[in-house]
């Protein structure tokens, strides 16, 4: 078994479906043990670049490596190693959730431990019993969730994991997420749902039409982006004297307050805001959300 | 493999249950109908005389009915490839491609299992689903036997079933083969049974009409036996027919392992010219309102 400290790797990684280029070079590397979130709108290459690392799609270009290993040459033993969910669940309509689970388990030499099993349904509300035709969307999501997991695998590529969940069990899977990691799993997810990965995400990748324009540990990039300070008056605006300060733009205005958006250190600010007097300074971090919305209107 | 093998045939066990049962009644009732058949000998041949040539020629030709090889080609081995072919061209263009198109696949391969395994898996799967009907029709004519006093055995029997399962596989596999070619399996499924149907009318006619006979060699049916094949299997078609069959498998399990799996929804992409027809069409109505 692999050790390295590097479980995803991948390097200059290309693929096109026509003349739609879905990725355009991607490069990540993902270390044991953390939990890395992936975001982007629909379309920017998330479940290609997911798809590519377990040779269900082969990329035009570039380079991947799982747990160390070439996806295309030892697809058995990176899927042997590996847990998936993928974007969009379709399970077989005629059987139920157990019957697919355990057929799911035989493709695995029948390694998973039913009372482990068990014990996930429970704990998602999945009834093992029902046939894949009768359950709703979120349940197809639970049974993806409990087959991607029921095996223990080093590594789990989950594609927007908590899809279709309600608010309860979204919560659950976070902790089963949690768990995973805890017990020494590399956890791997997309989302578009912002809130989701600023909770569960050690660090976070963020890729934008096709390439990766941002990696970074998901508190420093909080903290580090675009702040937000709201500034009231003693003695009306002093809007001139705001204009033109490093790093800073104003966003909106009121009767005598000013919302500000600052960039970077807020020294020169404060030094400006000094001449004045101010009744009021309030600062906000920007959530994830924020950020992402920035990377994109950028 | 086996394990895939395992799960396809659980899968097509009421394929198995349906037409087997289904074939192993008509079997039964043919027996049943050979001695009213032949009490009934003279108005018959009359009535065959009345018919053309080319009528004929669709039930096996102008072969004496009456003989065993000749009553069970002109009652059953005669047609019967067009109708089982169904059932082995809508398992072999579904074998990956169903999977593929309804988004199942996707999943089965992020588990520990090779494409050949899988291919190779479900494609002996297929041939032993075709074996199981067969042997299902085979028990129907043999229970049948007994009564009929048909001059064959039950051994003898199972050879045009040895026949008729080259071409099952024969045209399965090409199913599979052109289900990975073409944009969507139910165009690798009307294709086949187009090429099926087209291959039955030509080598019935072909066995009137000497002019159609160079087209013929390009037939499958022609190296196909029949109810003939009770008299001893002509081994040289039959294993060249299983031999073009392994040979679109293996097109086909090469076309596989280059694919990129498509997941649920982009099953129905249309051909290159289509869509660029299609579009036009979309434009001058779009431009029309």
């Amino acid at each position: 078994m692999n050790t390295s400290s590097v479980v995803l790797h991948a390097q200059g990684l290309t693929k096109s479906y026509g003349n739609v280029r879905a990725l355009r070079g991607v490069d990540l590397e993902v270390q044991r043990g953390e939990v890395f979130g992936f975001l982007g709108p629909n379309g920017a290459g998330k479940t290609t670049t997911i798809r590519i690392l377990l040779d269900l799609i082969r990329p035009d270009g570039g380079m991947v490596r799982v747990l160390g290993l070439d996806p295309q040459k030892d697809s058995l033993a990176v899927r042997a190693r590996s847990g998936y969910l993928p974007g969009e669940l379709h399970l077989e309509d005629a059987e139920t959730v157990e019957t697919t689970l355990k057929q799911f388990n035989a493709l695995r030499g029948r390694k998973a431990d039913w009372t482990y099993v068990r014990g996930l349904a429970d704990r998602l509300d999945l009834d093992l019993k029902t046939q894949a035709k009768n359950l709703s969307k979120g349940n197809k999501q639970k049974a993806g969730v409990v087959q991607a997991l029921m095996h223990r695998p080093e590594l789990l590529l989950l594609d927007e994991p908590t899809s279709g969940l309600d608010p309860l069990i979204q919560q659950e899977v976070h902790k089963l997420i949690g768990e995973a990691k805890a017990n020494g799993a590399t956890v791997f997810f997309s989302s578009h749902v912002i809130g989701e990965v600023e909770q569960l995400a050690d660090r976070v990748g963020i890729i934008r039409k096709g390439v990766v324009v941002e990696v970074a540990e998901t508190q420093a990039l909080i903290k580090r982006a675009l702040r937000r300070a709201r500034v009231r008056f003693g003695g009306g605006i002093q809007i001139p004297a705001l204009e033109g300060i490093p790093g800073v733009s104003i966003l909106s205005r009121g009767a005598d307050s000013v919302t500000l958006q600052i960039e970077g250190e807020m020294d020169a600010l404060i030094k400006a805001l000094a001449k004045f007097p101010v009744i009021e300074f309030e600062t906000e971090r920007p959530s994830l959300e924020e950020i992402f919305l920035a990377y994109y209107e950028r | 493999m086996f394990t895939i093998f395992n799960q396809s045939m659980r899968r097509w066990k009421w394929q198995i249950v349906g037409w087997g049962s289904s074939l192993l009644i008509i079997a039964v009732y043919l027996m049943w109908l050979y001695k009213p058949m032949v009490e009934q000998q003279a108005q018959l041949k009359n009535l065959f005389d009345a018919y053309g040539k080319e009528m004929l020629s669709f039930f096996g030709g102008t072969v004496d009915i009456f003989s065993a090889g000749g009553y069970l080609n002109f009652a059953f081995f005669s047609y019967v490839p067009v109708a089982i072919g169904i059932l082995a061209l809508l398992l072999g263009s579904g074998l990956v491609v169903a999977d593929e198109e309804k988004g199942t696949l996707d999943l089965i391969l992020a588990h520990p299992v090779t494409r050949t395994a899988l291919f190779w898996g479900r494609w002996l799967a297929l041939v032993a689903t075709l074996i199981a009907v067969l042997l299902l029709t085979w028990s129907g004519f043999a229970v049948g036997l007994s009564w009929t006093g048909l001059d064959t055995t039950v051994w003898q029997v199972l050879l045009p079933h040895i026949s008729l399962l080259s071409i099952l596989v024969l045209f399965g596999t090409l199913a599979l083969f052109l289900s990975l070619l073409l944009p969507s399996r139910t165009l690798a499924a009307s294709v086949t049974g187009a090429l099926l149907v087209v291959s039955y009318i030509l080598t019935s006619l072909a066995s009137v009409n000497d002019t159609l006979e160079p087209l013929n060699t390009f037939s499958p049916l022609k190296y196909y036996q029949g109810g003939s094949a009770i008299n001893g299997l002509e081994w040289g078609p039959l294993l060249s027919t299983l031999g073009i069959a392994l040979f679109f498998g293996a097109l086909a399990w090469l076309l596989f392992l280059r694919r990129d799996i498509r997941v649920s929804g982009e099953g129905n992409w249309r051909l290159p010219f289509l869509s660029r027809k299609m579009k036009a069409s979309a434009a001058n109505h779009a431009n029309l309102r």
